[in-house]
């Protein structure tokens, strides 16, 4: 028994020994520490997808251009300039004077070329939409040209992740060889590099002091460290206890005890991401709703019976924001003002007036509405995301709405994947789910075109003008112009009442205001600060008072002491008695 | 009884738990051809299309989709997608990720250390602690200690054990700050070797204490009723009546023919070691198995759920085996049955 009590004594002793060693480390070094729950998929940029994965790419890879903070304008990156051909089909790119990798290898237009040449030809996931149509071509070290089959309006953006050459054109022999490869080879070009990825658990990125946007100047902090938490609450909790400096995607119900914080900001951030409640238009011959449901009509009639400020009330705790035509991009120039008269405002009244004033009537008394003919009971099929956070209660909430309008409602069940099919092939009525769109709106808008039909157009729903002005907009070289054509479309949309955009969902983000400074939103104003499209606070953030952000903890040591301490006058006391005890007996 | 009688006897049983034995261990082999059946199809009940829900959103071509759609087989008729699955399975190729794209097997074998660290040594714990709190509290029957360490036990046991390891976090970890509120060891720091160890330990151990007491009540119930079954056999009576303290009398004649239905439990608890502690793991952030299986339902990744149902089952039905096993061998009666 004693031996096993010195043991224990000893092991208790050395764990309560470990805060020491982390924290002097962690004191030689300044580090951003990143809360997040959001796992890494992995950390190919040609494959993966997650969102965390876009921000360790933002820091490890530098992009041809870059992308304005404050409203996403291209403005200059790998490339100092860029004249365009006559045609507008042309662009050349000049890169920065003695650019390089963090191996020390230089950067040159060869890399460019490789990369679009690359992706173009074995297909690269994340960049074939960019990059189908482009060829690029090496003029010298520091010029490369590309040029467009089409007339693109999304050049001279040229935002995919540059991978380096010398790194991966030995491996990336095809598609499988290229997004088979786990790219954690530490060589990139952006401020930060990365360290160490433990799947799972953290990145660790460290700066590079050859980026180029550092300038030859100090870089102002060393290290970024991103922490995974699959308990949200933790997360909060490590946040208020100073050891994390910001947290991205905390539960809406902590926005209060953290705001009440004297030393905490929190952000609720917006870049265009939605959700929406669809009906089925029933463009698809296989895929029919309800046939009261092509009443236009009675569509805008369940539009106005749905309560939205409440659900951002009780569901949201009133940190999403409204919207009456959908977000086709992260940056909210693209949504077009829908005029309040046109607007699915929260009336019941009115719902059931022009469900009333259409011949759409409760002729047997039961409560719901039958078609003008009296036959058909309008009871829609509500499809139900069982994967959404939301989904289940929208579900509860539409009933009731429904109800109040003399519309019964069955909610149908499905995981994600099944509802992707059950969307694809039009057997619902009406579902809820959301969707996170890119800069450019061309992907967006697209999904709403005949082409997209028994795939991702999930409205089931096609028009001829928007049809037309989808293919306009797409090769419209005038930006002006071309906001304008996506307002049209966006307008007719709207007016098609297919489509109710519930509100727009926010990134709930934190930070601590005592460790970092010099935070920006991506887009200005509304935007997030961390894991918006470039992530530009990273590099602008420096340390409170100049260093020791997130100084060492003494707390820590004293309370692992004190917690070995109190072990071991537990075993001491229980190995006393059952010694006494023995003796006893 | 002559010797040669006694010799045949003892032949009889001897042949007759080596039939028993090969008996369980092919039961064990169809039990596990029938899980791996049963798994393709359970999750193809319904059909539908992972490549569609997985690059919903995404800005990729539909052909690419196509191309990712036969690279996965999923354009082949349900049968020959079974013929695949069960010749790749035959020759340990779980397939690869939907998700990331990685093996299957190397997305599943990093997470199994943390998973078998955390609840193995939990395991172990509330095995032997769990096992002498029953001890005491059967011999010491209707005390103080009885009435303590059945409750105190009870208590744990009746608790969810996410929720137990919620007021574990927000007690030790948030409130007091004496251990870290997730992950198994400090993101960002470059320990190896000891150190690194003791950082797990460290970090090890909040979710190793809150299952170690959520596991103990039932060790503990199940050898107090065990022991005090025992206790009222007559030859506990002779061993006092021969004058032995009572110290040995428990230790000698009571304790190690209480233990039989402890021994099984222990094995079939040490079955789900593998399927880990999704609550716990989910609650302290630990990168094991259950964090796995919560991810690849999430996807949901099919070729994960499969690889990992495969494993959890494997695990489940391999200690079975050695429980039926270990007591055939600790009590001969079970061959009769």
């Amino acid at each position: 028994m004693k031996r096993i009590v010195v043991v224990l004594a000893a092991a208790v002793l050395a764990v309560s020994m470990v805060p020491i060693a982390s924290a002097q480390e962690e004191g030689d070094l300044v580090t951003l520490r990143v809360g997040l729950t959001q796992d890494w998929d992995g950390l190919n940029p040609a494959l993966n997808f997650s969102v965390p994965s876009y921000d360790v790419w933002n820091l490890h890879y530098a992009t041809l251009t870059d992308k304005a903070a404050d409203d996403f304008a291209t403005i200059p990156g790998l490339a100092e300039s860029w004249v365009v051909s006559d045609d507008g089909l042309t662009y050349t790119y000049t890169l920065r004077e003695g650019l390089v990798w963090s191996d020390g290898e230089s950067l040159t237009a060869e890399d460019i070329a490789w990369n679009i040449n690359t992706a173009r030809d074995q297909g690269w996931d994340n960049m074939i939409s960019t990059v189908q149509n482009l060829d690029a071509t090496v003029i010298d070290e520091r010029t490369v040209q590309i040029t467009s089959s089409v007339p693109d309006p999304k050049l001279p953006t040229m935002d995919m992740y540059l991978v380096p050459k010398h790194i991966w054109e030995p491996i990336a022999t095809d598609y499988d060889a290229a997004t088979e490869y786990e790219a954690v080879d530490g060589v990139g070009s952006g401020p930060f590099i990365l360290e160490n990825f433990t799947k799972g658990q953290s990145v660790t990125m460290d700066v590079n002091p050859s980026y180029w946007g550092w300038e030859g100047e100090e870089p102002p902090y060393d290290r970024i460290v991103f922490q995974l938490f699959e308990n949200p609450d933790a997360m909060v909790a490590a946040l208020q206890q100073g050891e994390l400096d910001v947290i991205h995607g905390f539960p809406a119900g902590s926005w209060d005890a953290l705001e009440a914080d004297p030393n905490i900001e929190v952000v609720s951030g917006l870049q265009g991401g939605f959700d929406q409640l669809a009906i089925n238009g029933g463009a698809l011959p296989d895929g029919q709703p309800h046939p009261a449901l092509l009443d236009l009509e009675v569509r805008k009639a369940i539009f106005h019976g749905i309560d939205r400020a409440a659900v951002i009330e009780d569901l949201w705790y009133g940190h999403a924001s409204e919207v009456e035509a959908i977000s086709p991009s992260a940056n909210p120039i693209w949504i077009p003002d829908i005029p309040e008269a046109d607007s699915f405002t929260y009336d019941p009244d009115l719902a059931n007036q022009i469900l009333d004033d259409a011949g759409y009537l409760d002729t047997d008394g039961d409560g719901i509405r039958e078609m003008p003919d009296g036959t058909n009971p309008i009871i829609i099929r509500h499809a139900v995301n069982t994967d959404g956070d939301l989904a289940p209660s929208i579900g509860e909430l539409m009933v009731g709405w429904m109800e109040a309008i003399g519309i019964g409602v069955e909610l149908e069940a499905y995981d994600q994947d099944t509802l992707y099919g059950v969307t694809a092939e039009g057997t619902y009525d009406t579902f809820f789910w959301g969707w996170v769109p890119f800069v450019d709106p061309d992907l967006m808008l697209y999904y709403f075109t005949a082409a997209e039909l028994g795939n991702y157009n999930d409205s089931n729903w096609t028009d001829p003008t928007y049809e037309e002005l989808y293919v306009e907009q797409n090769q419209e070289l005038d930006p002006e112009r071309r906001i304008e054509i996506v307002h049209e479309m966006l307008t007719i949309f709207h007016d098609a009442a297919v489509y109710l955009p519930m509100y727009l969902g926010p990134d709930l983000q934190a930070y601590r205001a005592d460790t970092f400074e010099g935070w920006v939103k991506q887009p200005a104003d509304i935007g997030p600060i961390v894991f918006s499209q470039t992530s530009p606070s990273y590099v602008l953030l420096t340390p409170v008072g100049g260093g020791a952000a997130g100084s060492d903890t003494n707390w820590l040591l004293w309370g692992g002491i004190a917690a070995g301490a109190v072990v071991l006058v537990g075993i001491f006391l229980a190995s006393r008695r059952s010694g006494t005890k023995d003796e006893r007996e | 009884m002559s010797g040669s009688d006694r010799l045949t006897s003892e032949h009889a049983r001897r042949r007759g738990r080596r039939r028993l034995i090969l008996r369980k261990v092919l039961g064990s082999i169809l039990t596990l051809i029938f899980v791996l059946v049963f798994n393709f199809f359970l999750f193809r009940v319904v059909q539908t299309d992972p490549i569609g829900s997985l690059f919903r959103g995404r800005n990729v071509p539909a052909e690419t989709l196509e191309n990712l759609r036969t690279a996965f087989g999923l354009d082949k008729p349900i049968g020959t997608q079974f013929l695949f699955y069960l010749k790749e399975t035959a020759q340990l190729n779980l397939g690869i990720s939907y998700q990331t794209r990685q093996s299957v097997w190397d997305e599943i074998v990093v997470a199994i250390p943390p998973t078998v660290a955390l609840v193995g040594v939990s395991a172990v714990l509330s095995a032997v602690i769990g096992t002498l709190g029953g001890v005491i509290a059967a011999w010491r029957r209707n005390t103080w200690k009885d009435q303590s360490i059945t409750s105190g036990t009870m208590v744990f046991y009746s608790m969810p054990d996410f929720w137990l390891g919620m007021i574990m976090l927000v007690l030790f970890g948030v409130v007091l700050g004496w251990f870290p509120v997730g992950g198994m060891t400090d993101a960002g720091s470059n320990e190896t070797g000891l150190a690194l160890l003791l950082d797990e330990l460290y970090h090890m151990f909040l979710p190793a204490l809150t299952l170690t007491l959520a596991y103990l009540g039932e060790y503990t119930l199940v050898t107090r009723s065990s022991l005090l079954d025992v206790m009222g056999e007559d030859y506990l009576t002779v061993a006092r009546a021969k004058g032995l303290r009572d110290v040995v009398v428990r230790n000698r004649h009571a304790v190690p023919n209480a233990l039989l239905p402890v021994v099984t439990l222990t094995a079939i608890n040490f079955g789900f070691v593998l399927s880990g502690a999704i609550a716990v793991e989910t609650v302290f952030s630990w990168p094991g198995l259950g964090k796995a299986t919560a991810d690849a339902i999430r996807g949901p990744d099919l070729p994960m759920l499969q690889g990992l149902f495969l494993l959890f089952s494997a695990a489940v039905i391999f200690f079975n085996l050695i429980a039926d096993i270990t007591y055939s061998w600790l009590d001969p009666r079970v061959e009769e049955i």
